[in-house]
């Protein structure tokens, strides 16, 4: 089963530094290696809206204030059970500090 | 939550584990008794912050007690403490360990189920019953596999180091077939099974990730593509009610692209190594090409042949031989391709292979050969296991409108043909003929067959036979072709000189003047070849004296003709072979082996040896003829 996990983070979080960037590194490549990350990457924090109506389509810029987390990086992983996420998503936390990870099973 | 844990982290636990005990078995119990403390305080005490040191300390306090326990009974062992000191090891150790214990998992004195077991227990993490389920056998069967492997390793005294060089080609290829096998039974399971047994094919990638970063050989990394870019068709590969779909008529937008991605890097790093390329990775080779091609017109078929005759030339096996054929079908077309399976359809190790005669359908059906076409098509579905594959290839056949039958058809024609003739030798042409017609085709026109096809069937069935053999089915088939009107089918055949009795080696029993039933055993045993057990099972009700042969397939010659009607005498019913006493009341045996006449009971085989050692020196064994 795969899931997509979406790290967040407000105003708050502070930026990584060089430790969290090694013990990070480190672990993607473990993950990636024993085949249960599929791809990962970091979000810019703003980026692009785009809304339809109808025949209309309008495209905003970022940041958006009105949301007060902002997903900052994902990754899709390819796992045994839903436990085995949630071990996963602990030890990602572990790495990254206080702050809120959503987890969604990719259907 | 623990689970999933232990699943992380129990092949590094356990090899660290072996590394310091030496001895796999006891590696796997100090890492479940950490399994076991992490249960009882986890839940109370909260999860530790790295779960995984946690239980491979806990694991190694336990093993370090043993070892110690162990010099306290005998100093003179020593074992030296060098490992006790260390703390937590370095990366390089850890994965060094992994690649000793999968070396050690599908060690070559193992059998390849007993490999497979080893390896998903110690390395996949899995519980035994989650093992049998995967493998739709019990979990008693599962745990008797493994604790029996365990032993081998034992008695063998199986190293944990990494084998020399000369060694280290077989025993990876070892590895390499045993995670390839589990993919395979993984990727085999059709979608209604548990979902135990698709997830093999996850527990077979990791497995080769872990090998991969173990041992970064270009094999190793072959095999890893492969295995990626095929679990890449996985959701593309079945139609809505369970059929399979060809590669060439895949939806190419469902292939699972991530996971093509990870397949070229591996594909990628395996180039990079450089070196002939192995079978795995000539597999993964063909695999990139089709995974490339925007659809199935612009494969490039020209490379998929040359990566076919060059892994031809590795493993020449029937199964390549025949994707070779399919292969040179598109890129030369059918004629060639269909040239290339007339060598297969002699091979017997596909004699009941449904792909054989799929593949020649298509083939045929390019060809516009439609009735031949049609008739491979069924059977196909009639050789095929899987029944939504049956169905499928059956609706294969029937969307090609049926010639006007021809006269007789062979399936008919056979059984008008057994109908007529008296029991016994109807069960023997029948068990010929059934050959015959799950090897040309039930609906098949007899008038269509040809000699050449015959001669192919019958050099497949029974080339490899013993000349009696050969010759009675030889026989079989002359009989059928004579009453079907075509006698030419037959006439290729030829008969084999049978060796005669007299140039057999004398029975080392002649010149014994042993009792009657001795020497109608040991006249039976050589003259009929079965096996021991076979013969003392006989009953005295399976014997057709008049043929020479009996109900349960056994035959025999002059010389136990001979013996058999005063052996039986006035018997009707019950062993033939009978103990020369009567069983005490306490030790009566079962019912069909007790003499209904005499109350005696069936002669076992331990007494029948006793007595033709006794007699001649010899085992029975060396009875039976080849």
């Amino acid at each position: 089963m795969r899931y997509l996990l979406l790290s967040l983070a407000d105003e708050n979080t502070p930026a990584p530094d060089e430790k969290l960037f090694a013990e990070m590194g480190a672990f993607i490549e473990e993950m990636s290696a024993k085949g249960v990350l599929l791809a990962t990457g970091g979000l810019e924090p703003g980026g692009l809206r785009m809304t339809s109506s109808g025949e209309e389509f309008t495209v905003t810029d970022g940041p958006f204030t009105e949301a007060k987390e902002v997903a900052v990086g994902f990754a899709l992983v390819e796992v045994r059970s839903r436990d085995e996420v949630l071990e996963l998503a602990r030890r990602f936390r572990r790495i990254v500090g206080d702050g809120v990870s959503e987890i969604r099973r990719v259907q | 939550m623990i689970d999933a844990v232990w699943r992380l982290e129990s092949a590094k636990i356990i090899a660290a584990l072996t590394r310091l005990v030496g001895d796999v078995g006891l590696a796997e119990e100090f890492a479940q008794d950490a399994l076991v403390a992490a249960m009882e305080q986890w839940p109370a005490e909260g999860m530790p912050g790295t779960p995984g040191a946690w239980l491979m300390s806990v694991a190694r306090r336990r093993a370090i007690d043993h070892i110690r326990a162990e010099r306290r009974h005998d100093l003179t062992h020593g074992r030296l403490a060098h490992d006790l000191r260390q703390g937590d090891t370095t990366g390089e150790d850890d994965r060094d360990d992994t690649l000793r214990l999968m070396f050690l998992s599908c060690h070559p004195v193992l059998p390849p189920p007993a490999r497979v077991a080893l390896t998903l227990k110690l390395l996949g993490g899995l519980t035994n019953a989650e093992i049998a389920r995967a493998f739709l056998t019990g979990e008693q069967v599962i745990a008797r596999r493994i604790a029996d492997a365990k032993r081998t390793l034992a008695e063998h005294r199986v190293g944990f180091d990494l084998p020399g060089p000369a060694e280290a080609a077989e025993r990876l290829a070892s590895v390499l077939e045993v995670v390839y096998l589990i993919f395979n039974e993984g990727y085999a399971a059709a979608s209604g099974d548990d979902l135990m047994r698709p997830g093999l094919t996850l527990e077979a990638l990791r497995l080769g990730g872990m090998l991969a970063e173990a041992a970064p050989q270009s094999e190793v990394l072959g095999l890893l593509a492969l295995m990626e870019i095929q679990t890449s068709r996985a959701d593309a590969r079945t139609g809505p009610s369970g059929e399979p779909i060809p590669l060439h008529e895949q939806n190419r937008g469902r292939w699972d692209r991530l996971r093509v991605r990870r397949g070229f890097a591996a594909m990628l790093r395996a180039r990079e190594l450089g070196g002939p390329p192995g079978p795995y990775l000539l597999q993964a080779a063909i695999a990139v090409c089709h995974a490339q091609a925007p659809s199935a017109e612009e494969t490039d078929w020209d490379q998929i042949v040359s990566l076919y005759e060059l892994l031809v030339r590795l493993t020449p096996t029937p199964v390549v031989r025949l994707n070779r054929a399919v292969a040179v079908g598109m890129a030369r077309g059918p004629r060639a391709g269909l040239d290339l399976t007339e060598d297969l359809t002699a091979d017997p190790a596909l004699r009941d292979y449904h792909l054989l005669p799929a593949v020649r359908a298509d083939l045929l059906l390019r060809l516009g050969r439609t009735e031949a076409a049609r008739r491979e098509f069924l059977r196909a579905a009639a050789l095929a296991d899987n029944a939504a594959e049956r169905a499928f290839l059956e609706r294969r056949a029937a969307a090609i409108p049926a010639a006007e039958p021809t006269g007789a058809l062979l399936g008919p024609a056979v059984a008008a043909f057994l109908a007529g003739r008296p029991g016994a030798t109807a069960r023997s042409y029948g068990q010929t003929l059934g050959r015959l017609r799950a090897a040309l085709g039930e609906h098949t026109p007899v008038a269509e067959l040809t000699p050449a096809e015959t001669a192919r069937v019958a050099a497949a069935a029974w080339g490899g036979t013993a000349a009696r053999t050969w010759n009675r089915h030889l026989a079989a088939l002359r009989s059928f072709c004579a009453w079907a009107g075509r006698p030419d089918l037959a006439a290729d055949l030829v008969r084999r000189p049978e060796p005669s009795p007299e140039a057999r080696p004398a029975p080392v029993w002649r010149d014994t003047d042993a009792a009657l039933r001795e020497r109608a055993l040991w006249w039976l045993l050589h003259e009929s070849a079965a096996p021991v057990t076979r013969v003392l099972a006989l009953n005295v009700e399976d014997l057709d004296l008049d043929d020479r042969r009996s109900r349960t397939g056994i035959t025999w010659r002059s010389r136990t003709a001979a013996l058999l009607p005063d052996l039986i005498g006035d018997r009707t019913h019950g062993p033939l072979f009978l103990s020369g006493r009567r069983p005490a009341p306490a030790r009566a045996p079962a019912e069909g082996d007790l003499c209904p006449h005499t109350g005696r009971r069936r002669l076992s085989y331990e007494r029948a040896e006793h007595l033709f050692k006794t007699a001649t020196g010899h085992t029975l064994s060396a009875l039976r003829l080849t």
